[in-house]
């Protein structure tokens, strides 16, 4: 049997689940949870609601274009049946949902990097900013162990990256 | 019939007057009158420029229509009075907008490829 996409949030919808609305114009809205059903009765935008696939795409937040997409396509159009072929494909489904699989990943690493980069540097400028507030004990405790650093420089190194 | 039902207490099921019945059932939805447009706009056609069929059924026997909002009207001057509402120049801006979401929206953001058609057939 034929799995299919919601029409809203793009989950893949499985025989005996989910519902389908055929519009007087022919055309269908299929869903796969109520959740969904619910979203379109009340006029949702998929592209507006935030844990919709439609929204991750547009906003860069998945991966939107890559050659293992190629292999999932509606076929509009039969193929000959050839027993050879059909062995190949079955084998290389699994290896090319893992490399996809592995690829999305990528993505999304790649993606939440820059925020690391960010909240580094924030943190940077904090302590910069705000080291004066710290109380004065341990500032002396500063002055204490930078009077002993002074017996040799590569102490003092050692001491800094400790810090 | 109008108004509110008395007797309903949930108060979206009490509404039986003619908008809400109507903007339930009877009004073309976003896309098919966005795919109008587009046809429209294809054909190098205004949306007042196309020449409607005579019904005796519709008002104005079905000569003063708005796409945008899927109206009928019973003259002339019915139909430019609403063309200055608020409502009308809010539909004209949502479908000058972005298209409406489709199933293949939904499909390329799942991660499927575009539909393969095949090779064209020869033409007979």
């Amino acid at each position: 049997m034929r799995l299919e996409k919601c029409w809203f949030c793009s989950s893949t919808v499985y025989p005996g689940h989910g519902i389908q609305f055929v519009r007087n114009d022919a055309k269908i809205f299929r869903f796969c949870r109520s959740k969904c059903h619910k979203n379109f009765k009340m006029k949702r935008n998929p592209r507006k609601v935030k844990w919709t696939k439609a929204y991750r795409c547009l906003h860069g937040k998945d991966m939107t274009q890559d050659s293992t997409f190629e292999f999932e396509r509606k076929r509009n159009r039969p193929e000959r049946y050839d027993r050879n072929v059909t062995e190949q494909t079955l084998k290389a489904i699994s290896l090319i949902t893992k490399i996809r699989h592995e690829r999305q990943k990528k993505h999304i690493t790649e993606r939440q990097k820059q925020g690391k980069t960010k909240q580094r540097e924030r943190d940077a400028k904090e302590l910069e900013q705000d080291i004066q507030m710290l109380p004065k004990k341990v500032t002396l405790s500063t002055q204490k162990t930078k009077v002993v650093v002074k017996v040799s420089q590569q102490q003092t190194e050692e001491n800094l990256m400790e810090e | 019939m109008g108004g509110k039902c008395p007797h309903r207490k949930v108060k979206k099921r009490r509404l039986s007057h003619k908008t809400a019945r109507r903007g339930k059932f009877l009004v073309k939805a976003d896309d098919a009158v966005y795919d109008e447009l587009v046809k429209l706009a294809d054909a190098g056609k205004d949306a007042d420029a196309t020449q409607l069929p005579v019904d005796e059924d519709l008002p104005g026997m079905g000569q003063f229509y708005c796409l945008h909002c899927d109206r009928y009207f019973a003259s002339e001057s019915v139909k430019e009075e609403h063309y200055r509402s608020k409502r009308h120049k809010k539909r004209i801006k949502q479908m000058s907008g972005p298209a409406p979401h489709t199933q293949l929206d939904a499909e390329l953001a799942a991660g499927m490829g575009m539909p393969d058609n095949g090779l064209k057939l020869m033409s007979m």
